[in-house]
């Protein structure tokens, strides 16, 4: 029961955080030297085209009154107009969010199916020679450069191989003639729903190589994570008892262990799948990926502040929602966690 | 193989390579212990008693290895057996449970989870079968409201129903020898009474054979029927309880009985034995007590004491000592 109370609690915290981070980037957007109105019309303006602009958009009230109905609208939904693109930005949202989601999604299963295992025997077989070989390819997956590895990549999958597509979310054939039918968004899911096979295999040879690019920070580190904490679990007396018990190697491993190590795995993989919303920008550039990240860049490069400000507002969304989210997991994994 | 006897360990050497050098922790230990009854182990810590009853489920910790000895279970050599096969033996036939049950139950599943787990992986049974002989086995080991035990997490239990809860996983899947390292160490006295008369109960109810592994005389006292006494890894005296605990031969044995705080002694300085124990690393020659004992003989220093054997209404009665090397004809 107390657990309810903890999230309600939390949510109306969230409330608290969220306004907060509202009213800073909203003003911390205008106080920068640059003219929205400006922006708005265009290039090579003419003054009484920027007077009219600035009423239109409501610049010339105060900055409290621009605040508080920047506010207003969104409470119904409306995000804003983006002054670059001239669309609404929610209509944006519905676009480069999902596919962004979809792809980080994708980097973060990566991470989990391959980081967890090998952190587990890595731990498990300290010294070892897959242990040497894992930890190799962990710090070099946190270390190298992802634009880097990114480019080797295409090199060595399309170029030589011509195994996977270069770049995109789709080819060029599957959006002709086999569309996806848009309803989550997510191309792996919406194709499936709609059983659209053809669309499904393109869409995911599509998303391995920027998504395998954009996992091998969080893979680097899950791997690292969960060898330390395997390496410490297994030094407690419970897994020498179950040993003793008799209990096979791998469940004491992968279930007796594992459970006790993986709670701070959790929280790494939780942070960096919400630093990858913006973050992943570098892979989205790469990979001509049409996501969040490349959104907000050209927003902040025009400097297209409602975009910036709306952005902002979602992935301090998600950092809230994750936080809270990997809050319960790990109450729920470890029963001495009292969420209070 | 002498009859009665249900695990014998002979000769025993156990080795940790470090970087400091071999450690000796076990060094020729030698004992029984008889089908039915309670056998202590007790010693000093760092003598190696641990590492025996780790040795004997297959259980050496790394970097420890054991480089000469047999052990004999049931008339089988354990140390003739892979990886596999010990995996049958343990928690099946030979249980073990540690000092600090709370270290020794896993914090993140309950304790229904854990015992189900070892009961259905030994047994074979289903879910709900495995569910109702985990009950009855909390019955058995007198933990009160089973169903409530069952559901709980280990750190909602007392010290003592944590030990009672390790007590039956060991037992849950009808193992015949016992090993309780420590058992009530960590526990407070009157816990540890009731846990001992649990461990004597269930000798009686559940035909175990218990191989107590103790520093505490009290204790060996309280329900041992023989005892071994353990210095650097070694067996320096051994007979049974009544025996080594009122006509003790060994002088370590005496040093140590002589060391117990009583009642009637009471504003005397508390004894204690010169010197400290022996580290595996620089292991005295001869005797290995020879640098901390009273009655000292050149000989002491460079011979290996004799196991020396007497006959008593208890059965017999060894001591490794040179002191006695010399009635060993009586």
């Amino acid at each position: 029961m107390h657990r309810w109370t903890y999230i309600v609690r939390r949510l109306i915290l969230a409330v608290v955080v969220l306004l907060s981070v509202s009213v800073v980037t909203f003003f911390i957007a205008r106080v920068v030297p640059s003219d929205p109105a400006a922006a708005w019309v265009g290039s090579h303006p003419k003054p009484d085209q920027i007077a009219r602009a600035r009423i239109e958009l409501g610049l010339d009230k105060p900055l409290y009154v621009q605040y508080l109905m920047y506010m207003n609208k969104l409470f119904h939904g409306d995000l804003g107009t983006s002054v670059q693109t001239h669309h609404p930005i929610l209509m944006d949202l519905k676009t480069y969010l999902p596919a962004t989601l979809e792809l980080v999604l994708v980097g973060m299963l990566m991470a989990i199916v391959i980081g967890i295992p090998l952190g587990v025997l890595s731990g498990a077989k300290k010294e070892s020679v897959l242990d040497h070989v894992t930890r190799f390819f962990s710090v070099a997956g946190v270390s190298i450069p992802t634009f880097w590895l990114g480019l080797l990549l295409q090199l060595l999958f399309f170029s030589k191989l011509g195994l996977l597509p270069l770049n995109g979310r789709l080819s060029v054939d599957t959006t002709l003639y086999h569309p996806v039918t848009q309803i989550t968004g997510f191309y792996l899911v919406d194709t499936l729903i709609t059983g659209n096979w053809f669309a499904f295999k393109d869409a995911l040879l599509h998303i391995i190589l920027p998504a395998f690019t954009l996992a091998t920070y969080p893979i680097g580190l899950t791997v690292r994570m969960t060898r330390t904490s395997m390496i410490e679990v297994l030094n407690q007396k419970y897994i020498l008892a179950a040993r003793v018990a008799g209990l096979p190697e791998r469940t004491v491993l992968f279930v007796l262990a594992l459970k006790n190590a993986i709670i701070p795995t959790i929280t790494v993989l939780g942070l960096s799948f919400v630093y990858s919303l913006t973050g992943a920008i570098l892979v989205e550039v790469i990979f001509s990926w049409p996501g969040l990240g490349t959104y907000v860049t050209n927003a902040v490069l025009s400097l297209d502040f409602p975009v910036i400000v709306s952005v902002t507002l979602i992935v301090t969304v998600f950092y809230v929602f994750i936080n809270l989210f990997l809050d319960i997991v790990q109450a729920m994994l470890d029963p001495r966690v009292t969420l209070q | 193989m002498k009859d009665g006897v249900l695990l014998s360990v002979e000769n025993l050497h156990v080795r940790f390579d470090t970087y400091a050098g071999q450690v000796h922790a076990v060094n020729g230990m030698t004992f029984d212990v008889r089908r039915g009854e309670i056998f202590g182990l007790v010693g000093e810590s760092g003598c190696g008693k641990s590492v025996t009853g780790l040795a004997i489920v297959g259980m050496v910790p790394h970097p420890g290895r054991i480089t000469a000895g047999r052990i004999l279970f049931d008339g089988e050599d354990l140390l003739s057996k892979d990886e596999e096969e010990m995996q049958h033996i343990r928690g099946r036939r030979i249980a073990m449970i540690f000092q600090d049950p709370s270290a020794a139950l896993n914090p993140v599943f309950t304790v229904g989870n854990q015992i189900t787990r070892i009961i259905r992986h030994h047994m074979n049974l289903s879910r709900r079968d495995a569910y109702e002989r985990a009950l009855s086995v909390f019955e058995a080991v007198g933990l009160p409201d089973p169903v409530r035990i069952y559901r709980s997490y280990p750190h909602e239990l007392s010290g003592g129903m944590q030990q009672r809860v390790m007590i039956a996983m060991a037992l849950s899947s009808g193992a015949e020898l016992l090993i309780a390292d420590e058992p009530t160490t960590a526990l407070d006295v009157t816990i540890q009474a009731q846990i001992l008369d649990l461990l004597a109960h269930l000798r009686e109810t559940q035909h175990l054979s218990i191989l107590l592994i103790t520093h505490n005389l009290g204790v060996v006292a309280e329900i041992c029927d023989r005892v071994g006494v353990a210095y650097a890894g070694n067996i320096v005296e051994m007979g049974a309880t009544e025996v080594v605990l009122n006509q003790m031969k060994h002088p370590y044995t005496e040093g140590l009985i002589a060391a117990l705080p009583s009642p009637t002694r009471r504003g005397q300085p508390l004894q204690s034995i010169e010197g400290s124990v022996p580290d595996g690393l620089h292991l005295p020659s001869g005797c290995t007590f020879h640098p901390r004992c009273p009655h000292v003989m050149d000989r002491c220093r460079d011979h290996t004491p004799p196991r020396v054997q007497f006959s008593t209404p208890y059965g017999d009665h060894v001591v490794s000592c040179h002191l006695y090397a010399r009635e060993e004809a009586r």
